[in-house]
């Protein structure tokens, strides 16, 4: 059995120390490159949204390595990713790829755990007591370095805006993640932290800027992961631009087991009562969710929002016509960007240094 | 009884299945319904967002309804099954015209969800009533005869596609003409059941192609989106079929072996029929989507390649994509095309009927 998972984000380094801990074999796609999504675009039509045709390209690429066990987590209606695996299952039957598929149940109902055990039980043949006891341990590690991963991305949103040299802060960030992905222990992964955090710290800054605060709103799989988006985030940083974002793996793992106390699923509370007063009700995805925090960050004095969702996203085309609206009402610049398989890196940096342009003026006329 | 006031239904989305139910609740409740003019030109289309055509269609209709009604009715329809739902572009687009109507006019747009129970229709439409001012009297007796008038609408609605232009299909005054030509010898619709090889045989070439239409009901009959596809049909000489012949039973039964459920009404209902015609005794399917119609965009696919695992159909399949560009030429070329390949397959199914 060789297990793999779809590339979103960091998610990879602890997807495998899951597996790892463990003891569990996998392979890990190879990073999503062009060729990826070629393959994915080749095997799909026009209209899907992207992160379908993403996923579906690192699938094709790890079963070509020898993966057979595909993990792929599950959504619910109403949008489209609820029904990604069973289409992409007859396209990988269609293309004589074997395989196994292992759906994570979206929410922790009593039918959801039966499925589960259904769908495990041939598995469950091929682990030995050893792989079954060391995997709730597996889960804290994978949690532990699911933490570590978002609190170094979130220092590296905080730091980019001043580094003195352009691109040093993606560097040092690439290196601190490599160093938690490496560790094997929890004490190595708190230390891992400690080394990462003080390498982000220590570079070169200047100090004397005075970024620009922008929220990065929209589907979730656009917003975390830089391939999908052509690292919206790290060139927002490097023209000086501090950027904040809600959607982590950790607020949506929170919210699907229902601990709305953290703060951060309160926040998606406050904001889905905000985007009340454009849409009357709960259109599904993140679409409220985006509404509602355009409103809160232009409250909270952010100078702009960034809204990023693929191509024909069902439930991000209706919060795209209405944030037309939210960034005239509330005075604040709102750039959408639509992503699809084309080439159009060149094109996101040209708008968003216009994008940034467009605040500084803003800023001098204030 | 006298008119308490103008009350306009757009002519776009769900239009195109319950427009007789909608125009009986308010007609008997004393409004007058105003309907949105058919024919759009593409240059005359509001570009409010960037969505797919029937939505840009449902707010060019209602930009053109503002100035001339008291209300805009447009229901929020969240879902129209006791389990599934409906589009997530549907719960939005009461807000999307709200705003692009700019607060001109007053928009009803009460939640539709039947999720909730066996009554929740009926809940609706009573606060929908309220809202406009009639007691819950009024509004239980124009509920019962506005299902009554659906009923029967329905009944009739394949003979109504066939033997009426399109631009008269929803005029409801109009009835449905007398059959002519069929009286003598009816001839038995062939979805029912597998159809034996006989009864192919037995038909002669010249004998009207049956051709299912399947897809969402707005893109089947919205001439705006779908360039009358109908009228071509029948010029052809096809008969057209919808997935209306069919009970939601034959659907499920084509969806009982998915692994995971589909969730979308109409979705269930584009491929649940999708397969039903394509293993009876129809001699074509033709699937009607729109560009950037997101389950269509992924059902298409699902389609396709379940077919191939599933070794393929001896029914012919065409899949026509719309959009606001589409132009009436390629279609008719594309359904020429399509009528001479069912009837090079029928005439293939005769010669090896014979020779057995």
């Amino acid at each position: 059995m060789k297990v793999t998972f779809p590339h979103l984000g960091s998610m990879h380094i602890f997807c495998k120390a899951i597996a790892e801990t463990a003891g569990i074999p996998y392979i890990v796609p190879p990073e999503t490159s062009r060729k990826t999504l070629t393959l994915g675009v080749l095997h799909s039509n026009e209209s899907i949204c992207l992160p379908f045709k993403i996923i579906l390209g690192n699938f094709i690429e790890a079963l070509q390595m020898g993966a057979d066990t595909i993990v792929m987590v599950g959504s619910g209606p109403p949008c489209r990713l609820g029904l990604y695996d069973l289409v992409q299952r007859v396209i990988l039957e269609e293309m004589g790829l074997h395989y196994r598929w292992l759906t994570i149940p979206p929410r922790l109902t009593w039918q959801a755990i039966w499925k589960n055990h259904e769908e495990t039980k041939e598995l469950r043949k091929e682990l030995s007591a050893k792989n079954i006891l060391l995997f709730p341990y597996g889960l804290w590690m994978g949690w532990k370095k699911m933490i570590a991963c978002e609190t170094l991305e979130q220092l590296a949103m905080k730091v980019r805006p001043m580094e003195s040299e352009k691109g040093e802060t993606q560097r040092r960030l690439k290196k601190a993640l490599s160093w938690v992905d490496e560790a094997k222990t929890p004490r190595a992964v708190e230390e891992a932290i400690r080394k990462g955090e003080s390498l982000l710290q220590d570079m070169k800054q200047d100090h004397s800027r005075i970024p620009f605060k922008v929220a990065i709103v929209g589907e979730l799989y656009t917003v975390m992961d830089p391939h999908i988006n052509r690292g919206v985030e790290q060139k927002l940083g490097e023209l000086g631009v501090e950027v904040t974002r809600t959607s982590w793996f950790s607020t949506h793992i929170l919210r699907t087991l229902r601990k709305n106390k953290a703060d951060q699923a309160s926040e998606r509370v406050r904001f889905f009562e905000a985007s009340k007063a454009y849409l009357g009700y709960d259109v599904g995805a993140e679409c409220n969710v985006s509404i509602g925090e355009a409103i809160w960050r232009s409250k909270e004095g952010y100078d702009g929002v960034v809204h990023l969702m693929p191509f024909a996203c069902m439930p991000e085309t209706t919060a795209s016509g209405i944030l037309n609206k939210v960034g005239k009402d509330w005075d604040i610049p709102i750039l959408t960007l639509i992503l699809d398989e084309q080439e159009i890196e060149g094109r996101i940096q040209t708008l968003l240094e216009a994008f940034v342009e467009m605040l500084e003026w803003k800023r001098r006329a204030a | 009884m006298e008119e308490k006031g103008c009350l306009g239904i757009p002519r776009a989305l769900m239009f195109y299945r319950y427009f007789p139910f909608w125009r009986t609740f308010f007609e008997r409740l004393g409004w007058k319904v105003v309907v949105s003019d058919g024919t759009i030109r593409r240059e005359k289309i509001v570009f409010f967002e960037d969505s797919c055509l029937p939505m840009k269609l449902l707010v060019t209709h209602a930009v053109q309804l503002r100035e001339k009604v008291d209300h805009l009715f447009i229901p929020r329809l969240v879902s129209i099954h006791r389990t599934y739902i409906m589009c997530p572009k549907f719960r939005g687009a009461p807000d999307v015209v709200r705003l692009a109507t700019e607060g001109k006019v007053s928009v009803i747009d009460e939640t539709i969800d039947l999720r909730k129970g066996g009554l929740s229709l009926l809940q609706s439409f009573l606060k929908i009533g309220e809202k406009l001012g009639s007691t819950r009297q009024e509004g239980k007796k124009a509920f019962r005869e506005a299902e009554h008038s659906f009923n029967g609408f329905q009944r009739g609605w394949v003979d109504r596609i066939n033997q009426l232009p399109t631009r008269h299909l929803f005029e409801m005054d109009i009835p449905i003409p007398a059959q002519r030509s069929r009286q003598g010898c009816p001839e038995p619709y062939m979805v029912q059941g597998a159809t034996s090889s006989v009864e192919v045989g037995g038909k002669e070439i010249g004998a009207p192609l049956h051709v299912a239409l399947i897809g969402h009901p707005y893109n089947l009959f919205d001439a705006d989106i779908n360039k009358d596809i109908l009228s071509l049909a029948k010029n052809l000489g096809m008969k057209i079929l919808t997935s209306d012949l069919l009970t939601e039973k034959e659907i499920d039964q084509e969806l009982s072996d998915l692994s995971k459920e589909i969730y979308w009404s109409s979705g269930r209902e584009i491929v649940g029929s999708l397969f039903h015609f394509l293993s009876s005794g129809v001699d074509g399917v033709v699937f009607l989507t729109s560009f950037k119609c997101g389950i269509d965009a992924l059902l298409q696919e699902f389609i396709k390649r379940r077919l191939k695992v599933r070794g393929g159909s001896s029914i012919p399949l065409l899949i026509l994509s719309f959009d606001e560009h589409t132009g009436r030429e390629g279609l008719t070329t594309r359904l020429e095309a399509f009528r001479d390949v069912m009837e090079e397959q029928k005439r293939l199914q005769i010669a090896k009927c014979k020779r057995m």
